[in-house]
């Protein structure tokens, strides 16, 4: 398992480095397709969320340096990166995906956007060729390790959502939402539902803005009673109006709460706005819930008497603080996490031994069918039937004769001993006939259909075998560029 | 030993164990401490109340002028402006620092009987009753219009520095502190306004002109000046956080002058014959 996997996140580096190494959505392809021309990056994806900016990698056949191409991405200086970045290989990275894809890694664990972050990372990734048969089988496994994670355990019943903490936030200001004013800039996901859950709790009017009118309006289609661009209310008792980016300002200094989350990379919202907002407000408190990374909201104008700016790291420690009661649940997930590593592991393991079971089964196959030629005048005189009956004899012994070989084949590539593998390849002089799979990939495939039948169950012989067929179809390619 | 002191006594007990109790409640959040609180906090008041009549009955006076009795009043006037914001707002916090206050404000009068009694023909006088009541009740309500001022601005720091857990956490929101600072600036207005004007009649009536002179009435002039221009900055610039602490803080202590003044007053005395 040449897996690499090289990032930060929320625990290894504060929101300053974070919000440097972010790569908005616009730019991801880009950037993957960056990172799949480094050499010996045979397949990779990149996940880039407010929490974690991470580099998946497949490398072979030997290790590229993916900090000094992070270093080159970004314009970072290595002294600048270094200290917050973590690098996983092999089964960690196994143990990292499935945590990550499970929520168990988020800060706020359990929260259910992450799953769908990582499927759009994926998805691009494979659109452009930077996933193929050694991460595909990965990623797909740790959907069906997030899947059950989520039904196995209560992870995410009881989710404190950034959402719900923002409406808490705004509480502990405002009492009531009662008649306040949202202002929701940009149109990310985590926005939009942070300002639909204040429309629930009495907010009386929205406004949405975007730097595309047009976004701002689709966006305003998704809230109950979307309102003409009067802001009159048609029926509904909350206000959904979209605004032109023109007249942010001028509609900011009216709202009461100020969500953002768009991909700009630099501030929208500075000190010298919050004054002026203030001062047109009289002073009454405004809250602004900055969800973006790189952030909205200049961190200064939380020095301004009235004004509170939370950004995503203080959302999510709060809602951390509010969530002791998870600790049993997310315990209980690591439990499943742990054994669907040592699962994921074990399959890979064994697929190191597929080449010299499916040379073996080569083999026999081929002494069977040479003995078969040999003995054919002999058998000029036997009718239709009974040649069948030999054919199936052979056939039976052969598949008798293997079945010790495979399993021993088996066991050793599980547990990693390379001298039982030796004897056996030199026992049945298997080198000459083995041949090199692609990457294991298609094997794996194969297997991971067997398991969904054998889910809990050892694997039967005949399948392995026939998974092992499967695998040695395809070549190895390699990339002309990479030297070990 | 007359009864209204055994009331008052009781009363004192458990103010005490409100005051004790009430600490665990602000700090920590947990309800069983308020379901605690609350309860003996109404019935001090009851023993407080039964206390203040059978005083001021043995007195055979209804304005409360010596010490002992603008004490008890006073501290009275806190208690029930203190369950009144509870009720209303559910603001258990100023229960922090008032509870303590009417404590100590009811230490003196319940430890002994008031060896001055004040005996003026004013004392049947019913604007002088409504001239020490709506005075008593401003003082009560600006203390209060502080207290929330105070309040708001350990919410803002609290809020500002990201600190929502732990101690003060169950603080009431900003915007109810500032209404309750507002709400009891502007009903202390007119009680301060008219006592103000009860009392410049009654010194009108019994000295004429010159109570213009007197210190004490300067200052309540003063001080009265400064409450409706604190009240006109607040609702006009909308004044909150330090600023609001310090204007609040600059009249309450003028009020205090006022009261301590007292002592240098020439027509706000009430001698004994």
């Amino acid at each position: 398992m040449n897996f690499v996997l090289i990032g930060v996140n929320h625990k290894s580096a504060p929101l300053q480095v974070r919000e440097r190494l972010a790569i908005p959505a616009a730019r991801l392809q880009e950037a993957t397709l960056s990172l799949l021309s480094v050499p010996c990056v045979r397949e990779g994806m990149i996940l880039s969320t407010c929490n974690r900016v991470e580099f998946l990698t497949y490398q072979e056949p030997a290790q590229a340096d993916l900090l000094e191409f992070i270093q080159n991405y970004f314009a970072i200086g290595k002294e600048a990166l270094h200290p917050y970045m973590y690098e996983y290989r092999a089964s960690e990275v196994v143990r990292h995906v499935f945590r990550v894809a499970s929520s168990l890694d988020s800060l706020v664990v359990g929260e259910p956007q992450i799953l769908g972050q990582v499927k759009e990372s994926y998805s691009l990734a494979r659109s452009i060729g930077g996933i193929n048969n050694n991460l595909d089988p990965l990623m797909q496994r740790a959907f069906t390790v997030a899947r059950k994670v989520r039904n196995q355990t209560s992870i995410g019943i009881s989710s404190v959502s950034i959402a719900s903490v923002a409406v808490d936030l705004a509480r502990k200001i405002f009492g009531s939402l009662q008649g306040k004013t949202v202002l929701l800039m940009g149109a990310g996901k985590m926005g939009e539902l942070a300002a639909r859950s204040m429309m629930q709790h009495g907010a009386s009017t929205i406004y949405i803005c975007n730097r595309t009118y047009e976004r701002a309006v689709e966006l305003a289609g998704k809230f109950p009673g979307v309102r003409s661009e009067s802001g009159s209310a048609t029926g509904q008792s909350a206000i959904v109006q979209p605004i032109s980016y023109d007249l942010l300002h001028q509609y900011a200094a009216t709202a009461d709460i100020i969500v953002s989350s768009t991909g700009s990379e630099n501030p929208i919202f500075n000190r010298k706005h919050a004054e002026q907002y203030m001062q047109r407000r009289k002073q009454r408190p405004m809250f602004f819930i900055d969800i973006a990374v790189p952030r909205d909201v200049d961190p200064e104008i939380n020095s301004v008497e009235g004004v509170f700016v939370y950004n995503i790291d203080d959302l999510q420690a709060v809602a951390v603080s509010n969530m002791s009661s998870r600790t049993k649940e997310a315990m209980n997930a690591e439990v499943i996490i742990r054994t669907e590593v040592e699962r994921y592991t074990q399959r890979m393991q064994s697929l190191n031994g597929v080449p010299s079971i499916v040379a073996l089964q080569q083999t026999l196959e081929d002494v069977r069918q040479s003995e078969m030629r040999r003995m054919a005048p002999r058998f000029a005189q036997m009718s239709s039937e009974q040649l069948q009956a030999v054919e199936q004899m052979t056939r039976a012994l052969v598949h008798k004769l293997q079945h010790a070989p495979i399993q021993a084949i088996k066991r050793a590539a599980q547990e990693g001993d390379r001298e039982t593998l030796a004897v056996i390849q030199n026992v049945f002089d298997l080198e000459h006939h083995e041949k090199p799979i692609e990457a294991t990939g298609k094997a794996e495939s194969m297997v991971g259909q067997n398991e969904k039948e054998t889910a809990f169950a050892p694997t039967p012989d005949a399948t392995a075998t026939k998974s092992a067929d499967s695998a040695a179809a395809k070549p190895v390619t390699v990339k002309e560029d990479c030297l070990p | 030993m007359a009864m209204y002191l055994i009331w008052l006594r009781v009363a004192l007990v458990l103010y005490g164990v409100s005051s004790l109790t009430v600490i665990p409640d602000v700090l920590t959040g947990h309800d069983r401490w308020r379901k605690f609180v609350h309860p003996v906090c109404v019935s001090a008041f009851y023993f407080h109340l039964v206390a203040l009549v059978e005083m001021m009955r043995l007195a055979h006076h209804w304005v409360p002028a010596s010490l002992h009795e603008v004490e008890t009043s006073f501290a009275l006037l806190l208690t029930l402006t203190f369950l009144a914001i509870y009720w209303r707002y559910r603001a258990i916090s100023f229960g922090l620092f008032v509870l303590p206050v009417i404590f100590l404000l009811l230490l003196l009068p319940a430890a002994q009987p008031d060896h001055a009694p004040v005996s003026s023909q004013w004392m049947h006088n019913g604007w002088i009753l409504l001239h020490i009541a709506l005075l008593l009740v401003a003082y009560t309500l600006l203390l209060f219009s502080l207290l929330s001022s105070l309040l708001y601005l350990i919410q803002e720091r609290r809020l500002k520095n990201k600190q929502i857990g732990g101690i003060f956490s169950h603080l009431p929101p900003l915007d109810t502190i500032d209404h309750i600072a507002f709400v009891t600036l502007v009903i202390g207005l007119p009680c301060m306004t008219l006592g103000l004007l009860a009392g410049a009649l009654i010194a009108q009536e019994s000295v004429g002109a010159a109570y213009f002179l007197d210190p004490k009435v300067l200052l309540s002039i003063g001080m009265w000046v400064l409450y409706v221009w604190m009240l006109y900055v607040r609702r006009h610039t909308g004044l909150r956080g330090k600023r609001a602490v310090y204007l609040s803080s600059l009249v309450f202590l003028m009020a205090l002058t006022v009261w301590v003044a007292n002592q240098f007053s020439t027509v706000h005395r009430f001698p004994a014959p």
